[in-house]
């Protein structure tokens, strides 16, 4: 999902970095001061999850794992996001300064998105919640995928072909998010309940 | 004193006891905690165990094999980048001296154009994978010139005096020509047994992320966050 350094004209850059900054303003606003261990928990988890490397398809693909920073933070994802992106990037070369901000928006403006769509899902017992958290892992990725192609147009790439060779690419990742965000799910709220207190706001 | 030993004694059974009636309450404090705990560092694990596997960057490595340069293009951690763009660049101008695609194994050669060797042009080559991912490397000329044949340099317009054939006196003519047949030699020969140790050192420069990387950024991560927490909690206590 980490576009690379280089490769976007700058003017999307700038876009990106603007958006981003709007994104991170209002989370930061968000987030009260209870929330902060958990922002900071999740953060390290997106931190590290880029490193989970997943051996299927035609290139290699890592975990994401912005469907759960939503599902747990809501708009707190985008500075979480932010400032892992912002370590990767200087630690391990994913991405890159100056394409930040666009990595930023490719990977928490679905978490942030699908925070909002899933969130009735979510509140509903039983069933129907289980069926949201699979669906909110699995969506932040196909939109992020989306969101990349987006960003690759002004590079004179088609949309729709870049869309797919992403979409087509991610279709393991979406699904082993899922599952992973299912699984973390429902494991919060039998142990940790006060960790989805977002999703009930 | 007997008394006072007893005593001693005693109250150092009761320390005992108190001290394990402790150990009880934190091991069952830590097994509510476990299965939370549990989760998270499965997952931090899952990312420190499997740091040899690392994807989603492109790296991008040449070197120069006599006259013609070798590029790799892989993503980390092995997986070849195949049919990938491959562009080469003048370092300074950014301008464009040759194109192609790298082969199933994500490798591309190419003879080194004359004008790069002409100006001693720094060469920044440039692989591009799909989905917005690409990589670089920067090939100094000085790592490529000294290995060219002489024959390749000849015909380059702007020769620096330095690599030109000096000029040979009559007499001395079939020993010089012996010697630059064995500079050939010798290059070549050398070119080829180099080029493996070239390729190798070559990935070697490339940085690979390492448990320090990991461990670090956590540490920045909890740290950005406590700073944060920090002031919060001022603020809080100021209002």
């Amino acid at each position: 999902m980490h576009i690379s350094e280089g490769v976007l004209s700058p003017a999307v850059l700038a876009g990106g970095a603007g958006l981003a900054v709007v994104g991170t303003a209002i989370g930061l606003k968000k987030m009260d001061y209870e929330a902060i261990p958990r922002v900071a928990i999740l953060s390290a988890a997106f931190f590290v999850a880029s490193l989970i490397h997943v051996p299927v398809g035609p290139v290699g693909l890592h975990l994401v794992l912005n469907g759960l920073m939503g599902l747990l933070l809501g708009w707190v994802a985008v500075p979480a996001i932010l400032i892992a992106l912002f370590l990767q990037a200087l630690l391990f070369q994913f991405g890159g300064l100056t394409v930040l901000g666009v990595n930023t928006v490719i990977m928490a403006a679905p978490a942030v998105f699908c925070f909002y769509a899933f969130r009735g899902l979510l509140r509903r017992p039983g069933t129907p919640a289980t069926v949201g958290a699979f669906a909110c892992g699995a969506t932040a990725i196909l939109l992020s995928g989306l969101l990349v192609a987006l960003a690759l147009i002004t590079t004179g790439q088609a949309f729709l072909q870049v869309a797919k060779l992403v979409v087509l690419a991610h279709i393991p990742i979406m699904i082993i998010e899922g599952i992973i965000t299912l699984f973390i799910f429902l494991f919060l709220k039998k142990v940790r309940p006060e960790m989805l207190e977002g999703i009930y706001a | 004193m007997l008394e006072r030993k007893f005593k001693v004694q005693s109250s150092k059974f009761k320390v005992g006891a108190a001290h394990r009636h402790n150990f009880s309450l934190l091991i069952g404090k830590l097994r509510h905690l476990n299965k939370w705990a549990a989760g998270f560092f499965l997952l931090l694990s899952f990312g420190i165990f499997s740091t040899p596997a690392l994807a989603h960057r492109v790296l991008v490595f040449a070197y120069a094999e006599g006259d013609t340069i070798q590029v790799e293009g892989k993503f980390v951690p092995n997986t070849p980048v195949r049919q990938g763009k491959v562009m080469v660049l003048d370092k300074k101008t950014d301008k464009v001296l040759l194109t192609g695609k790298t082969n199933d194994q994500g490798k591309f050669s190419f003879k080194i154009p004359a004008a790069a060797t002409a100006q001693k042009l720094d060469l920044k080559i440039v692989v591009e994978a799909a989905m917005g991912h690409q990589g670089q490397w920067l090939l100094k000329a000085a790592s490529y010139l000294p290995g060219m044949k002489k024959a390749s340099l000849a015909p380059a317009p702007a020769l620096s005096p330095a690599v030109a054939p000096t000029p040979v006196a009559p007499g001395a003519k079939t020993a010089t020509v012996d010697a630059k047949m064995l500079e050939e030699v010798v290059n070549q020969a050398l070119a080829r047994q180099l080029g493996p140790l070239n390729e190798k050192l070559a990935e070697m420069a490339v940085h690979r992320t390492t448990l320090p990387d990991i461990l670090g950024g956590l540490g920045y991560i909890l740290g950005f966050f406590g700073l944060w927490a920090y002031f919060q909690s001022k603020r809080k206590k100021d209002t």
